[in-house]
């Protein structure tokens, strides 16, 4: 027992000796050569449970060199040892990433890549040429026409952007199948950084922004805004459905410590950094997207205020005054209570229901009024009939006075012919003979 | 007039030249991480690609085995100090040599002896503000630009 005991003793000796007296440059040479194995493994890897090994490797790498992280990160050039570890691990689930993709989609990572790009360089140019056209907007405020044509090309950019923006977030998600939460936790780590290095969050925010400075620096028709309204609706719906997904995987990184094996991680100071960096990843999209929603809100702001504030414009420029109205149910409300007053007043109904109803919003509002957030369908067919009513009445009276005139010169011209046929035959005067 | 312009000029103009040439940036740290492990070309040169530095080393050769080709394909180890000296040594050398940096060529501040017999593997390690040398498990020293500061066998 003793000699065990000595030579245990005399074995940690010299172990410690022989670390005392290691040679730096071996320590980072070591290190460099079993990063290039496991990379090398990785590389050759065919099936995601080799890959699914090699995790525990790197962190074991990660554990046996945490203790020399000081100098490595100044010994290892160009990266640090920290972001030699992170390095590995991004390459691990990308790997994986590939490989489950083509086991089981028949997906090669190749083309989604080659699609993201190709989908990212499109929006860039649509991106570059927007700049352009706001120029061209600000520069043909002289003609109407050119600026109407200059609104047209810009509202058409934004809404290929829109289009673009979603495919590429459709290109990340669709290899996955419908259901994310089926997923596994590397890929959705994998798709976290597709999101990432695509910038999808940000061309979110830059998107929306667009559209709230198109709003801001525009003068729009009424007709402008149906297009408007769907492009909105549109972009809102998607937006929930992408920020749910995103959510559902910024979570999943929050919660996988990236040294973890699950079967317990070494909690390293190393192991510990890399959690915090995935945490503060995953902050730094949820605090992303909520930056998309305050965006989204300020668009919603500036759409309502913009449709509203030009239908008021529309009734006070036709010389009605109604009173004020900021959403779908005030409108209501006004036009009904200007409608009653005038059925209930003599006044000439004529310049409402033709000038401005007939002319300006049936023609030219009625589509953004007949979407949901707005008015709706039905409630503006109510209106309609309601102002068309008004109208007959008028219509009726008119004609009920026609009527009556002409049954009184027909009355008079029977009359008159009538007492002429009755007229009594005078006896032919008597002659004298 | 003149001459008073001259009287003033000149003392400024030195004032000028002094501080100029007194200008003196302190705390530098020189120090490698890691030692360099660089081989001679048959061209007698060593280069490390990290810090750029380039040399030729047929004197060194010369200089420890009377052979100025001696060190062709030699795994040489060079560790800048955290003071700026250059570290050299390599495998059957007797000496670190410790060279200071000057126009375009590598002074000779010092062969420091340190084996009898030659080093067998040997290892610079930066334990500022000295130099480690290792060979082998039993050998360390701590060297210092000028001389060796402590030696455990």
């Amino acid at each position: 027992m003793n000699r065990l005991f000595l030579l245990a003793l005399l074995g940690a000796t010299l172990c410690a000796a022989a670390t005392a007296q290691r040679s730096d440059f071996a320590l980072k040479s070591d290190f460099e050569d079993r990063y290039r194995q496991i990379s090398s493994h990785l590389d050759s890897a065919e099936t995601t449970q080799e890959i699914e090994s090699l995790k525990g490797e790197i962190v074991k790498l990660e554990t046996d060199y945490a203790p020399h992280q000081q100098f490595l990160d100044r010994a290892l050039y160009p990266l640090t040892f920290t972001e030699s570890i992170a390095k590995l691990r991004s390459l691990q689930v990308l790997t994986y990433d590939r490989v489950y993709l083509i086991r089981t989609q028949g997906v090669k990572l190749s083309e989604l890549e080659a699609r993201l790009n190709s989908l990212t360089t499109r929006l860039d140019s649509l991106t570059a040429q927007r700049d352009q056209l706001f120029g061209e907007l600000q520069e043909s405020r002289k003609s109407l026409t050119a600026l109407r044509e200059a609104v047209k090309r810009l509202s058409a950019n934004l809404a290929a952007k829109d289009r673009l923006i979603f495919a590429i977030a459709d290109t990340i998600f669709l290899p996955y199948g419908k259901d994310l939460h089926q997923v596994a936790d590397l890929q959705k780590e994998a798709i976290g950084q597709r999101l990432e290095k695509t910038n999808v969050l940000t061309r979110v925010y830059e998107i929306a922004a667009d559209n709230v400075k198109f709003l801001d620096v525009t003068q729009l028709q009424g007709k402008d805004y149906g297009n408007l309204i769907e492009q909105y609706q549109a972009f809102t719906a998607r937006w929930a459905g992408l920020k749910e997904k995103i959510t559902d995987v910024a979570a999943t990184s929050a919660m996988v410590p990236t040294g973890s094996t699950g079967k317990g991680s070494a909690k390293t100071p190393v192991a510990r950094g890399g959690v915090k960096e995935i945490r503060t990843a995953s902050a730094t999209a949820t605090v992303e997207a909520a930056h998309v929603d305050s965006v989204l809100a300020e668009w919603h702001a500036r759409l309502n205020t913009g449709f509203w504030g030009g239908l008021q414009k529309e009734f006070t420029t036709a010389g009605i005054t109604v009173a004020a109205f900021n959403d779908g149910p005030s409108f209501s409300s006004s036009v009904r209570q200007y409608v009653a007053a005038l059925a209930a007043s003599k006044q000439d109904p004529q310049p409402f229901v033709e000038t401005l109803w007939k002319q300006k919003i049936d023609k030219e509002w009625r589509e953004g009024l007949s979407k949901d957030a707005m008015l709706g369908r039905t409630e503006y067919a109510a209106l309609d009939k309601l102002v068309s009513e008004l109208s007959r009445e008028t219509i009726d009276m008119t004609f009920m006075a026609y009527i009556a005139g002409i049954l009184v010169i027909a009355a008079l011209i029977w009359l008159m012919v009538f007492r002429k046929r009755k007229r009594p035959e005078q006896p032919p005067p008597a002659t004298a003979v | 007039m003149i001459r008073l312009v001259k009287i003033c000029l000149v003392p400024a103009a030195l004032l000028l030249m002094a501080s100029c040439s007194s200008l003196k940036l302190d705390l530098v740290d020189f120090g490698w991480p890691v030692e360099s492990v660089v081989t001679v070309t048959s061209a007698n040169k060593i280069e490390d690609v990290r810090y750029s530095v380039t040399a030729w080393v047929a004197g060194l050769a010369q200089e420890e085995f009377q052979d100025s080709t001696a060190l062709h394909g030699a795994k040489l180890r060079l560790l800048r100090s955290s003071e700026g000296y250059y570290f050299l040594t390599g495998p059957k050398f007797k000496h670190v040599y410790v060279f200071s940096p000057g126009p375009s060529s590598l002074l000779l501040n010092r062969a420091i002896p340190v084996s009898e017999v030659g080093l067998r593997n040997p290892a610079l390690n930066q334990r500022t503000p000295y130099v480690e040398l290792l060979d082998g498990d039993n050998f360390h020293t701590l060297l210092t630009s000028d001389d060796i500061v402590e030696v455990k066998k």
